[in-house]
Order: structure tokens, then C-alpha cells, then sequence
């Protein structure tokens, strides 16, 4: 009997004995993997400083050279020597703002009906086609923009918006100027197609984690469906919603092939959205081969930095945005 | 009175109450052509009164009561036939008015669903779908709502802070609020305290029991001491048929189906 149980006790002991050594023998190579994930962690972060580094080296002889001038000119001259960054940053924000403007409400909508209405047999067929639809390089865009739906809305659409708003104040400037089938709005609409399946993708998806009980009961106390989305669905998810929003505007702000196709690429700053204009990153994408001198290769790495600060301040705000809404959930 | 011929039970069954809803050999599909979650079920629910739903799970109570307010039309395929009076008026016909069949008939579910807004707009809200009130009027309708609800004492201090910081408990009687403000005739609860602790759930069984009288109140529960505690009559349901509604102390004192009795005294379930 004693035995027995002296030799189980022996047992027990033997076995802690073994695992202590293999795990005295494992704590180099914890410390070897923990050193390994922060070294991949410490990366990330040297790359960003990296990057920001050299937009801000390369970028130091333009703003020597133009001061704060060169955020608010819409001189561009490369043959004097001349620049100013003012016509790209309005036809960036112009062009975003308009591309949200429209594909924000539609994408939303297919939202809606995907998640509401749309009877099931339709629902994956119609989910299918919007992610493909994101799927489709930014040169194809590009390229059917330009040969294909510019000549449409130069035919079709732009005369009759020059017309109709000829008379009104204010959108008689908006809409004014021959119509050269690229330009701003052109450029908006290409955009706007772009990110449209973004805000549906994310906006489908977020609508899909209400709870069906909180769905059935707003139906139970007598909402239509209309008053279950704007009541209950929408305030339920907005937070994904403006995140799914935002990760569309920062394509948007940063999207170059298609912008360059039909934006017609001229630096000025006009009021009408039919008149040709330039984005940030369309510019770039133009001029940096034939960027020779000091000054004009450093006015682009600048505008690169510009684009690199805006699309930064979009996000901040987008974080700062969600972070006082949950706030306000929460209490 | 108007009653199936093959409810006599129901009929001895307080036969001097007025009945507020009367399901007639009701049959539900939960896809076309699918197998029937309801079988030929007839039972009357009385004006006033307390109904308690009980049987092992599947059986199709809870799908009885989503029946009663035409919950299951959301999702396309169910689909009921048979017939379903409130009132002399068939609940079932198709050119009914959905939303305001809702408001008649309110519901409460298992977990507690406030809407994400605040406590004062979630009684308000519903009340403005079908009221424009002045905002003097509407604060007394919420505090009223949340007076029956028991949770007046308890929130009146921050009716501004969202429904969603309550504990589970008060959610649930926000929720029966919410129900009782838009002046319903019936209220339907769902297993509503299944996600509650014995605290929250006895309030709850207090507040349904003062809430009878003034509307007629049908309950599903998986709690046969609470289908005893809280209800008037009691319908038992096995397999999607009823077997057996009675008066409550009859059915737990004296069931006449062995099913039932198996079932109360916990030989299955």
C-alpha cells in the first residue's frame, strides 16, 4: 500500500521535474518569438516615419521656394519655374465630396434594399455583381470613362445640365461652359461608381448584425419598414456606416488612373463642375517623368505630402467621430 | 358565444368570459409545401385573462404567438391558415393592416430589445408613429407607460440616457413600457424571462399579473411554476397540436391528457 503510493509520488514528481525542463528549455524561444513579433511591429512604424520623412525632406525646396503661397496658388509653370499646389487640393476635395455626395445615399440604398426588401433568390446575384464591381481595376474605369461614357455625357447629359440651369443663380455658375465631356463632374461621377460598392459592401454588412429580434421588435410596436431603417437600423450601425463612409472617401481622395483618364488635367480653379480640372494624385501621375528640375520634382513630392496629410486628417476625424459616438451610446 | 364545437373543454372552461381572440383549427407552414408547425390548434384567449403557453421546446407556442400578431409575415414562405378572430375580425386576411394590427397587439420578447435611443424616446417613440402629441402630454404618456411598467421610481432621473445602460431586468420592463404606451388591446410575452435572474424575473410575473384586467395577456413559457404563478388558463402544446387548455389550477391540478401530465410532473420535455 505505502508503496504504491510512494511510487505514484515519485511518479508526480519526476513528471513536474520533466516539464520544468522542457519549459526552462522553451523560455529562449519565447524570447526569441516575442523579440521577432516586435522587431515586425517596430517595422510598420519605421516604414510610416520613413516615408513621412523623406515626403517632408524632398518636399523642403518647394516650400522654401513658394512658402504657404504654394498651398493657395493655382500657378502651375513648369517652364518658369512656378507652382503652386491650389487647383490639385480643390479638385481633390471637390471631386471626393461630390463622389460621396452621390455614392453615399445610392450605396446606402442598395444597402437597404439588399438587407430588407430584396427577395432572397435576388440577394446573392445582386451581393455578387457590387463586389465584382470593386473588383474592377481603376484603369478599366479609366479607359471606359474616357471612350465611352465621356463622349455620353458630353452628347447627352451636359448640354441639357448647361440648359436647365442657364437661368438659376448660383448653379448657372456650377454649371457653366462648353461641354468638353471631361472634367470635374466626369471625374466625381467615375469616382463615385468606384467607391460605390465600398459603402454598399460595408454598409450590407453592418445592417446584417442587427439583431433580428430588435428588428422585429420596432415591427411589433407597428413600424413600417421604412421607419425600422431610419429608426433602428441606421442609428443601431452607424458607426460602421461612417467607417465603411470613410474608408470610401480615402479611396476616393487617393484614386489615380481613372481620375487621370477624364479629369482633364488643368490647373486651374473653376467654378464650374463641367470645366476641366486636376487631382493630387493625377498630377503626379502626369508629370513625374518629365519632372527635371529640383524645384519641380520637389512641388511633387509635396503635393504627395499634401495628399499624405489630408487623407490623415480624414481618418483622424473619421476616428474621433466614431470614438464621441460610442461615447454617446454608451451612456 | 361563438366557439369551435370541438373546444367544449375550453367552453365549460370559464364560459362566462367574454373571449378576446378566438384561434380556429389554425395550421402554420414554415415554408410552402414544408411540415405543418401547427396542427388544427383552436383556443380561445379570455378578455382580462392571463394565458400561459406551455410545452417541451419546438412545439410550437412561440410560433402560436407570432400567429397573433403577424410576426411570421416578415418572413416570406411562412405562412398560416385557418382563422384567427379578434374581436369577430379575422387577423389572417391578407388586406389587413399590418402596423396597426401591431399596435393592437404588442409583443415582448425573450431578450430585452431596447431601441438604441433613450429611455424617454424609446416609450415615445412608438407612440408617435400613431400620435402627434404636444410635448406636455407625451411626457405624461411616458411617465404613465413607465409607472405600469414599474421602472418610473428608477429611471425618472435620467430619462435623457440610453435604454441600452440599464441591467437586463429594466430593460425588459422598458420594454413592456414601451408596449403598454401605445395602448395595446393584447400583449404578447415570448419566454420574457428567460435571459432574466429570479429578481428581475419576479417582477416581471408581478407586473404581468397587474397588467391583467386591464388587457388580455398571453405568455409562452419554458417555467411551468411561472405559467402556474402568473396565468388564468393554460394551453398545453406538444408536436405542434394542442392537447389540452384549461383553467390553470385544472390543468396542473387534475390534467385529463397523460401527455400533460407526463409533461408537469417532468417525465419529458
Amino acid at each position: 500500500m505505502t508503496e504504491t503510493a510512494m511510487s505514484r509520488a515519485d511518479m508526480m514528481t519526476s513528471r513536474v521535474e520533466a516539464r520544468s525542463k522542457a519549459v526552462r528549455r522553451l523560455a529562449g524561444g519565447d524570447a526569441l518569438f516575442r523579440n521577432l513579433t516586435f522587431a515586425a511591429a517596430i517595422i510598420v512604424l519605421l516604414i510610416l516615419g520613413g516615408t513621412i520623412g523623406s515626403l517632408i525632406q524632398g518636399s523642403l525646396p518647394a516650400f522654401k521656394a513658394f512658402g504657404f503661397g504654394f498651398f493657395v496658388t493655382d500657378v502651375w509653370n513648369p517652364s518658369d519655374d512656378k507652382f503652386g499646389a491650389g487647383a490639385a487640393i480643390y479638385g481633390t476635395i471637390v471631386t471626393s465630396f461630390i463622389a460621396m455626395l452621390i455614392a453615399v445615399p445610392v450605396g446606402l440604398g442598395i444597402a437597404i434594399f439588399l438587407t430588407e426588401l430584396c427577395p432572397p433568390a435576388l440577394r446573392r446575384p445582386i451581393g455578387v455583381a457590387i463586389e465584382l464591381l470593386a473588383g474592377i481595376p481603376s484603369i478599366i474605369y479609366g479607359v471606359w470613362g474616357l471612350f465611352v461614357f465621356a463622349p455620353f455625357l458630353q452628347q447627352y447629359v451636359q448640354p441639357g445640365l448647361i440648359a436647365a440651369f442657364a437661368n438659376v443663380p448660383g448653379l448657372n455658375a456650377l454649371f457653366a461652359g462648353p461641354p468638353f465631356g471631361i472634367g470635374v463632374l466626369t471625374a466625381s461621377l467615375i469616382l463615385a461608381i468606384m467607391v460605390l460598392p465600398f459603402v454598399t459592401s460595408i454598409s450590407r454588412d453592418v445592417f446584417n448584425t442587427v439583431p433580428p429580434m430588435l428588428k422585429e421588435s420596432a415591427y411589433g410596436v407597428g413600424c413600417t419598414t421604412w421607419e425600422v431603417v431610419s429608426s433602428i437600423v441606421i442609428p443601431y450601425t452607424r458607426v460602421g456606416v461612417i467607417g465603411g463612409c470613410m474608408l470610401a472617401l480615402g479611396r476616393a481622395l487617393g484614386e489615380t488612373m481613372a481620375v487621370t483618364f477624364v479629369i482633364g488635367n488643368a490647373h486651374d480653379i473653376s467654378a464650374s463642375i463641367l470645366a476641366p480640372g486636376t487631382t493630387i494624385s493625377a498630377t503626379i501621375a502626369n508629370e513625374f517623368t518629365e519632372a527635371d528640375g529640383v524645384l519641380y520634382t520637389s512641388s511633387l513630392i509635396a503635393l504627395g505630402l499634401i495628399l499624405f496629410m489630408i487623407t490623415f486628417v480624414v481618418l483622424a476625424f473619421a476616428r474621433l467621430m466614431l470614438m464621441r459616438l460610442e461615447g454617446k451610446a454608451g451612456k | 358565444m361563438d366557439m369551435a364545437s370541438s373546444n367544449l373543454q375550453a367552453e365549460a372552461a370559464g364560459a362566462a368570459l367574454r373571449d378576446k381572440i378566438v384561434v380556429k383549427s389554425l395550421d402554420f407552414y414554415y415554408a410552402p409545401g414544408g411540415a405543418k408547425a401547427l396542427k388544427s390548434v383552436s383556443l380561445p384567449l379570455k378578455l382580462g385573462k392571463v394565458t400561459a403557453f406551455i410545452g417541451p421546446s419546438g412545439c410550437g407556442k412561440s410560433t402560436l404567438l407570432r400567429v397573433l400578431n403577424r410576426m411570421y409575415d416578415l418572413y416570406p414562405g411562412q405562412h398560416a391558415e385557418g382563422e384567427v378572430l379578434m374581436d369577430g375580425e379575422n387577423l389572417l386576411d391578407p388586406s389587413l393592416d399590418l402596423n396597426l394590427l401591431r399596435s393592437r397587439v404588442g409583443m415582448v420578447f425573450q431578450k430585452p430589445t431596447p431601441f438604441p435611443m433613450s429611455i424617454y424616446d424609446n416609450i415615445a417613440f412608438g407612440v408617435r408613429l400613431y400620435e402627434k402629441l404636444p410635448k406636455s402630454e407625451m411626457d405624461g404618456r411616458v411617465e404613465q407607460a413607465l409607472k405600469k411598467a414599474a421602472l418610473w421610481n428608477e429611471v425618472k432621473d435620467k430619462l435623457k440616457s440610453s435604454g441600452l445602460g440599464l441591467s437586463g431586468g429594466q430593460q425588459q420592463r422598458l420594454c413592456i413600457a414601451r408596449s403598454v404606451a401605445i395602448r395595446p388591446e393584447v400583449i404578447l410575452f415570448d419566454e420574457p424571462t428567460s435571459a432574466l435572474d429570479p429578481i428581475a424575473t419576479a417582477k416581471i410575473e408581478e407586473l404581468i399579473d397587474e397588467l391583467s384586467g386591464d388587457y388580455t395577456l398571453a405568455i409562452v413559457t419554458h417555467s411551468m411554476q411561472q405559467a402556474a404563478r402568473v396565468s388564468d388558463f393554460t394551453a398545453f402544446m406538444y408536436l405542434g397540436e394542442m392537447i389540452e387548455f384549461d383553467d390553470t389550477k385544472k390543468v396542473f391540478t387534475t390534467p385529463r391528457d397523460k401527455r400533460t401530465q407526463d409533461y408537469i410532473t417532468g417525465r419529458f420535455g
